[in-house]
């Protein structure tokens, strides 16, 4: 103890990309453990999910049109998944602002660690968890009906959603740097989650709407990414249920757009997040 | 360089000020040393700015002005690197619940960058050191308060760090946890860690701190040895306790002009005030045995540290400074 330990990282910004890399790794680690150790919690989040399935397929379903004759169960099962991966990103927020007000994050601002490695720890988890969570939406949509087209196409579909929820896990995880507590960006997270997910193509058509709702609707991306994972797992989506459903957008728009949209909100939240988190003000 | 003042200290601070929204100085022209493997008390009430240059010391929080060097790293320029010299424990630094001991120390030497096999050999061999070897495996949920501010502490100490930051450790503890903490923090000392400790409790800075810093609203009051702070609120006094308390005026008549002043009553004590301790208490027991009074107690004494608190801030340790209290929460 009498000597000074040898400096096992003396750069300032934390020492290159490697270092930022293992980092972010045992952040994550740490992250999955936890949310390993409260399966309740991960479990809990997807019961209204679960419970909206069932609604809609078995109470709303029947009245919906406007399908082009799909099967509602197979276009419900990508909106539900989509809103369920949304509301769980922002888990990101939430377990932030917990670290916060437990002062584990000022323990890990006062160690030598690559410091974008508590965001990118976090929402790393928080994309796996998500995972989890469409795996067992899927489970719960093949017993309801939902059959989809093919294999790849909804591996496909999903995948584009983690990216997504990733994405959208830089805004949850900027609310939960700002927000006083992990109550608040609770009370946070809905109004901003509701809406998009609600006026969008998640549980009706967008045609059925009203004009000046269909207009936000079509056009923001949650819709869009909705329309792109539905796409993928549909599979053979006839010219005219094209029209009908997407607006005649061909698939490789749809899931190019997402992708602009992911990289978007991605680089913009990913960008504010890491300078609130590095200004040490907070 | 080697004339600069502070040179040889561990950590060094000038005139440091910070002040939080709504005009709240924190710290308003801090200043203070640490020689290299000593003790400092920063010692003043909820809300004096205990907790602010902490925050500054270990890179959590950028001073409006001043310096600060840990080390001999100028953690305001340099805070990577001062990371690399610092370990934070105590009140606002946490360990995480749902992790065991093991996992916490083990994640710690990650985030350090020790080699994967030392960092399980040192997580070991400070589970041992704070006697957490048997609990190492268990969720933190499951430890005691004085539990969870040892492995707090072993945390702060996987990479070694020379320089030790303490907030408030063992605020909340029970008595018997907090001198176990406190051997512990002895024990760093002895080994040749220099620490910065905040606290409320003035027997703790009596304890444990070399030098003490007495601080309020973001100023040193007062700075010395605990024994330099007593003697400047006005040294020591023989005080003679007596079993009848009619008889405590034959007995300042008996001591009149043996103390620097005249002696004072006070109930069934007669305090002589003196500034040369040992010849005046040798004086006191031979006037008192030739008087044949009845004494109880004889003892030459120091104001205690709480006097010397109350006289510098006007109140007592525990009691919060509301204003500042809620600017530092923010």
């Amino acid at each position: 103890m009498t000597t000074a330990l040898p400096a096992h990282n003396v750069g300032g910004l934390g020492g290159g990309v490697g270092q930022a890399i293992g980092d972010s790794l045992a952040m994550a680690g740490r992250n999955v453990r936890r949310l390993l150790r409260a399966p309740d919690q991960v479990v809990f989040t997807l019961v209204s999910p679960i419970m909206f399935t069932l609604l809609f397929r078995y109470v709303f379903g029947g009245a919906i049109s406007g399908l082009g004759h799909i099967n509602y169960v197979n276009y419900l099962i990508p909106g539900i998944a989509v809103q369920t991966a949304i509301f769980t990103s922002g888990n990101s927020g939430f377990a932030l602002a917990e670290d916060r007000a437990s002062g584990f994050v000022d323990r890990l601002r006062s160690l030598p660690m690559a410091r974008v490695a508590v965001l990118a720890g976090r929402v790393t988890a928080d994309m796996l968890s998500n995972a989890t969570g469409l795996v067992i939406i899927v489970v719960v949509g093949l017993a309801v009906g939902f059959r989809p087209h093919s294999v790849p196409g909804l591996i496909l579909g999903f995948v584009l959603l983690l990216g997504f929820t990733l994405a959208t896990s830089f805004i949850f995880a900027l609310l939960g740097l700002f927000a006083s507590s992990s109550q608040a960006v609770n009370a946070m997270t809905f109004p901003v989650v509701f809406p998009l997910t609600f006026a969008s193509s998640a549980f009706v058509p967008t045609s059925t709407m009203p004009s000046w709702l269909r207009a936000f609707a079509d056009h923001q991306p949650v819709t869009i990414v909705i329309d792109a994972v539905r796409d993928l797992t549909l599979g053979n989506v006839t010219a005219a249920q094209r029209a009908e459903l997407f607006g005649g957008t061909s698939t490789t728009s749809l899931v190019v757009q997402s992708l602009v949209w992911t990289l978007g909100i991605g680089i913009v939240f990913g960008y504010l997040a890491v300078r609130r988190y590095n200004s040490t003000a907070s | 360089m080697t004339t600069e003042p502070g040179h040889d200290a561990a950590v060094a601070v000038h005139s440091l000020v910070k002040t939080f929204k709504g005009d709240v100085k924190a710290l308003d022209g801090v200043s203070f040393e640490i020689p290299t493997g000593t003790i400092l008390g920063l010692l003043g009430p909820n809300g004096a700015g205990k907790t602010t240059a902490v925050r500054v010391l270990t890179t959590l929080l950028k001073p409006d002005s001043g310096t600060a060097r840990v080390a001999g790293v100028d953690v305001i320029a340099h805070p990577g690197k001062a990371r690399t010299v610092i370990g934070l424990a105590g009140q606002y630094a946490a360990v995480d619940e749902a992790l065991t001991g093991m996992e916490n120390l083990m994640l710690v030497g990650r985030l350090n960058h020790l080699p994967r096999g030392e960092g399980r050999v040192r997580a070991v061999e400070l589970l041992e050191q704070f006697g957490l070897a048997d609990a190492g495996g268990r969720t933190l949920k499951t430890y005691s308060g004085g539990m969870r501010r040892r492995l707090d502490l072993a945390a702060a100490l996987v990479a070694r760090p020379p320089v030790l930051f303490l907030d408030e450790p063992t605020t909340g503890l029970d008595p018997r946890s907090r001198i176990d903490l406190w051997v512990v923090i002895e024990g760093l000392v002895a080994q040749g860690v220099t620490v910065l400790l905040t606290t409320q409790y003035l027997e703790e800075a009596d304890r444990l701190a070399d030098h003490i810093c007495v601080i309020d609203h973001g100023r040193v009051l007062a700075s010395g040895t605990s024994t330099e702070l007593k003697a400047k609120l006005g040294g020591t006094a023989v005080e003679v306790e007596l079993a009848d308390e009619a008889t405590t005026a034959r007995a300042a008549e008996a001591l009149r002009g043996v103390g620097d002043e005249a002696p004072v009553v006070d109930g069934l004590l007669v305090r002589v005030a003196t500034s040369s301790g040992l010849a005046t208490t040798a004086e006191v027991v031979r006037r008192l045995e030739s008087s044949g009074l009845d004494v109880r107690s004889l003892q030459l004494r120091q104001p205690s540290l709480d006097e010397v608190f109350l006289s510098l801030t006007g109140r007592p340790a525990d009691e919060t400074d509301a204003d500042v209290d809620t600017a530092e929460a923010s």
